[in-house]
């Protein structure tokens, strides 16, 4: 099991029992368990190859499950749908920026606020809670003045930063962020980590891929390190940097 | 206002690698103004007859090309079986509806229904979606450029249906006798009151579409259109996206496909073939991707076409189609070339 | 446990596949001559849809999208052996002889000459001659292929004459090679002049007797003709390549551009070959082998046993290519990655252009030898094209075992297929067959790695 706070079942957003994903012969995820805690930060991280995109995709329904069960939110799934995930409360963004590349700014935002029924939706035009709604989280990243741009004419800071205000319009408990510091200047990358500490701050759980340790340091309560598909160590963040195979899995290799 | 394209060809001649860079709104301004005045000059020169029935024929071409629209520049479904859908609505009209005494004719016999229009209609539309539905369930999983091949699947396998289930369609044969519109004792027997009731059929068709495409489902279905796993991970059941827009789509091609049949008053196989699909996506592509306005101007563009070819001298009258088949396909080619989104497009390929 | 969808679709083809082959044996079983009948019509029409599935994957498995122009290549192939030997059908008459079409060929031959010459020669030669010097031979070796391709194709009458000194030229060219590289294993130390003197000499020798022999033999006229028609088809394909294509693969955002593109040569082309012959069938002269072998009760053309033999040549023939020389492992190379393949220096342009070539080459071979098995008409080419297509999806995409496998497959199913239907489902078949196939088995046969 994992060296992670244990107070009761109910404490953690998200768990995995012995989940595995295989690509061809190579095992990404190899039975793999792991909790969340609730609330807070929690950072994933290791070398190149450790399967922590896979894990991500995993938890998301992105990639089918070879094995194991996740737990989102308390509920067991064998099979995770991706359209289902929002439903028990998780969402995420992107390692490579998936935007809606030819529709405005505004729209990539309205995608998803509006209905999931599919007859109800199309009759339903732009309600005006969805407006302020919008209005408030491109305010929120900065992007108010570009709304009405495409969003393959952003640069890839801004990319980076309506991806997360995309992902900050799905009310739910547990965000995944795939590398969202990766690539950005200092100036968008302290942006990006006060629109994160502002979602913790709202008491929500966040989940973050991230290559820099003195980010990780800095931002997450808890860390999981992964190492070719495997669990490396888990827990707190000041333990867990400076226990010895987590430093020789960094600065070894 | 200056020509922005000339321009651009000379520096596109210099460095090809350079992308080009069109200023869109001229761009558009010139297409409108040219296409629109065309066919004013063309309504004018050749007097009102000739008007009307270029009209019908353009108001099918459009009802179809809108359909498609949704499908390919809306959804992002390059799909090229759609004069399938086109050909189960004037299937489902002629055998409905026809009162032709087909056992003197000591050819295929089929029973004589003897429907008015206006019960047709309706069927004609449900079959193309009922249709539909088995072929969006099938179709689902496919993507990209194996989509393109299952359609063009589709399309041959309607063609095969129409020619060789001949206790039903009467094969090579065709349909005679198709029932013209009649309200009370009221026959739509003019070329103007048909082409009313085909100008009011595209004028639902084009609401119909406006209204989907600005509420929130159509939204949805651009964002399908961009990325479907990105959609997905946000709530979205993409498969019943695709498949209601696939279903709507069909169902209004079925509508052209009645009123097709009702207004040539005869169907055969001969209509329905691949190359007219073909030719129907580049309608749609030629007009513009995901915009209603572009499918109009495309259809437009395409009637014209054709009749402009018969003015031609080097071009002899049989081969006015195929002269037309030539330039779209160059202007396929220039296209996807220089403007994959097509003239007035909110969508590049 | 079928609570697994895969699970599900597992147990469903099993099923499937049991119910077609329980069919197919009971089938054999009730009248083996039949079956035996069917499987030679399966695998002769194989053979062609195995043609062009082989060009089809030779080209996406280098540069990954669907060049739809191929279904125009086979028609192309099919009605320039219409247009050289038209004249043995209709009774010693032109079909058609255009001045517009011969100049419209002689150009492109010059343009794709004049971009050989460049490529191969321009790089190497600059440092010893002039630019200028360079273009105007360039231009005028290239205008006189051009010139030369042009009356070649305004004379048909003489092509067997025109054509002669051609192949010779080419014959003494693989002698000298050929004997260059033996020699050389042999006497490694031998006098490089002395070596290099004897075998031109054998070498001309050798290409003089075969352009003799070309000129002078009875059946040269068509087989120059199909040589002929697969080489335009397979430049106009490569002129396509150079010109087009690699603009758009420069700025497509997604492979559905230059499908689009390929799409609107193959809507033109075939429109200009209903505008110049017509949309009437035509058939093509007779080939060698057209009486029936009888074996048992079952009949098969020697010609269909020729083109079953093709499709296995041309197989073998890409197998080695890809597999023995550079060229091969370039092409694999910018299959794999063309990026990393243009760093370390491999010409891809060159090289996808020759793809290309080889591609259209192969549809067009199709194209005419299923115009010489039953008669040629202009929906030939999408026809050929969607089975084309279809064979090397069912076989496995870009995989060239898949290729042959998948054509040979998709005939022999085709033809079993309309023992109880009627004849005129067939192309129904095909697409269930695909759709069946992509469903289950959406990689194919044979799925590449």
């Amino acid at each position: 099991m994992t060296t992670a706070p244990t107070d009761s079942g109910d404490s953690y957003a998200l768990e995995t029992v012995e989940i595995s994903k295989l690509f061809g012969a190579v095992k990404a995820v190899d039975e793999l368990t792991i909790s969340i805690p609730r609330k807070g930060m929690t950072s994933i991280v290791g070398p190149n190859g450790s399967g922590k995109s896979t894990l991500v995709n995993l938890l998301s329904g992105t990639l089918p499950l070879d094995g194991g069960i996740v737990i989102i939110d308390g509920v067991g799934l064998k099979v995770v749908k991706a359209h289902e995930t929002p439903d028990h409360g998780l969402t995420r963004t992107f390692q490579e920026v998936r935007l809606f590349d030819q529709i405005t700014v505004w729209d990539n935002i309205m995608v998803v606020l509006t209905s999931r029924k599919l007859f109800p939706a199309m009759l339903e035009r732009t309600q005006s809670s969805h407006r302020e709604k919008a209005q408030a989280i491109l305010e929120n990243v900065g992007m108010w003045d570009k709304r009405r741009a495409l969003a393959m004419d952003l640069s890839y800071g801004q990319r980076k930063l309506l991806e997360i205000g995309r992902a900050m319009a799905l009310d739910v408990d547990t965000y995944l962020f795939d590398e969202p510091f990766a690539g950005l200047f200092p100036q968008m990358l302290e942006r990006v980590k006060e629109i994160m500490k502002g979602m913790r701050d709202e008491g929500r759980t966040i989940v973050f891929i991230s290559h820099i340790m003195d980010i990780v340091r800095e931002m997450s309560d808890h860390i999981i390190v992964l190492d070719s598909g495997k669990l490396l160590t888990a827990g707190e963040v000041e333990g867990v940097l400076n226990r010895e195979e987590v430093i020789e899995a960094y600065l070894g290799a | 206002m200056e020509l922005p394209i000339i321009g651009d060809i000379i520096r596109l001649s210099r460095d090809p690698k350079d992308s080009l860079r069109l200023s869109r709104s001229n761009l558009e301004f010139w297409v409108n103004l040219l296409i629109i005045s065309w066919a004013v000059a063309f309504a004018i020169w050749q007097g009102v007859g000739f008007a009307i029935t270029v009209g019908t024929v353009f108001a099918i071409w459009a009802i179809l090309s809108v359909s498609l629209n949704l499908v390919v520049g809306f959804t992002g479904l390059l799909s090229v079986a759609h004069i399938g859908f086109f050909g189960i609505g004037a299937y489902a009209m002629a055998i409905l509806t026809s009162d032709a005494a087909y056992e003197q004719l000591r050819t295929e016999a089929i029973p004589t229904l003897g429907w008015p229009f206006f019960a047709a209609l309706p069927v004609s539309v449900g079959v193309a979606g009922l249709v539909a539905v088995v072929v969006g369930i099938a179709f689902n999983r496919f993507r990209d450029d194996i989509y393109v091949l299952v359609s063009f699947g589709f399309a041959v396998i309607a063609f095969n249906v129409f020619l060789n289930w001949r206790s039903l369609t009467r094969g090579a044969f065709g349909i005679h006798e198709i029932e013209r519109p009649a309200i009370g004792g009221w026959v739509f027997d003019g070329e103007l009151e048909f082409l009313a009731l085909v100008l009011v059929s595209l004028a639902v068709v084009i609401l119909i579409a406006w209204f989907l495409m600005t509420s929130s489902f159509g939204r949805v279905l651009t964002a399908i259109r961009e990325d479907e796993q990105a959609t997905e991970v946000f709530g979205y059941q993409v498969t019943h996206y695709k498949l209601a827009i696939w279903v709507i789509s069909a169902m209004m091609a079925g509508l052209a496909g009645g009123l097709f049949g009702s207004w040539t008053t005869f169907v055969d196989p001969n209509s329905f073939v691949l190359m007219e699909s073909i030719l129907l996506v580049s309608i749609v592509i030629l007009g513009g991707l995901a915009t209603i306005w572009g499918s109009l101007l495309g259809a437009m563009a395409f009637v014209l076409l054709e009749e402009g070819m018969r003015f031609l001298p080097f071009l002899p009258s049989e081969f006015v189609g195929q002269g037309r088949q030539v330039v779209l396909g160059i202007l396929l080619v220039v296209l996807m070339l220089f403007r994959p989104q097509g003239l007035v497009g909110r969508y590049k390929l | 446990m079928l609570s697994n969808f895969s699970d599900r679709r597992k147990l469903l083809a099993v099923v499937l596949i049991t119910v077609v082959t329980a069919y197919i044996g009971w089938k054999i079983g009730q009248s083996p001559n039949q079956a035996l009948q069917f499987a030679f019509n399966g695998l002769s029409v194989g053979a062609i849809y195995a043609l062009l599935a082989m060009g089809f994957t030779i080209v996406y498995s280098t540069v990954w999208f669907f060049d739809l122009y191929y279904g125009a290549a086979a028609a192309l192939g099919a009605y320039g052996v219409f247009y050289l030997r038209g004249q043995e059908v209709l009774g010693g008459q032109h079909a058609v002889n255009s001045p517009y079409v011969n100049g419209v060929f002689a150009l492109v031959i010059a343009g794709v000459v004049a971009w050989a010459l460049h490529a191969a020669f321009y790089r190497r030669l600059r440092s010893r001659f002039h630019p200028t010097a360079l273009r105007v031979g360039g231009g005028m070796l290239s205008g006189a292929a051009g010139v030369y391709t042009g009356l070649v194709l305004a004379y048909p009458d003489h092509i067997h004459i025109a054509l002669s000194p051609l192949v010779g030229v080419l014959v003494a060219l693989a002698a000298i090679w050929a004997l260059q590289r033996g020699c050389r294993r042999i006497w490694r130390d031998a006098e490089h002049r002395a070596l290099l003197i004897t075998s031109a000499g054998a070498a001309a020798t050798v290409g003089a007797y075969c352009g003799f022999l070309i000129a002078n033999a009875p059946g040269a006229k068509l087989y120059l003709s199909w040589a002929l028609s697969c080489l335009l088809a397979g430049a106009v394909g490569l002129a396509l390549y150079r010109g087009l294509y690699v603009y758009m693969r420069q700025r497509a955002r997604s492979p559905l551009v230059m499908l689009v593109a390929s799409l609107g040569i193959l809507l033109a082309i075939t429109a200009f070959i209903v505008i110049i012959f017509q949309s009437t069938p035509h058939p093509l002269p007779e080939p060698f082998g057209n009486e029936p072998w009888a074996i048992g009760e079952a009949t098969i053309k020697g010609f269909n046993v020729f083109t079953i033999g093709m499709a296995i040549a041309g197989f073998v023939g890409l197998l080695l290519l890809l597999k023995k020389t550079r060229f091969g492992r370039m092409v694999r190379a910018i299959g794999d990655d063309e990026e990393v393949s243009k760093v370390v220096g491999i010409n891809t342009t060159v090289i996808i252009a020759i793809v290309f070539f080889i591609g259209a080459a192969f549809a067009a071979l199709a194209g005419l030898l299923s115009g010489h098995d039953t008669a040629i008409q202009p929906r030939l080419g999408l026809l050929l094209l969607l089975k084309g297509w279809i064979a090397s999806v069912v076989g496995g995409i870009g995989n060239l075992y898949g290729a042959i496998v998948g054509g040979f497959v998709l005939g022999m199913i085709e033809q079993f297929g309309i023992w109880d239907l009627a004849g005129e489902w067939k192309d129904v078949i095909s697409f269930v067959v695909l759709i069946l196939f992509l469903s289950f088995w959406p990689l194919g046969l044979l799925p590449k790695r």
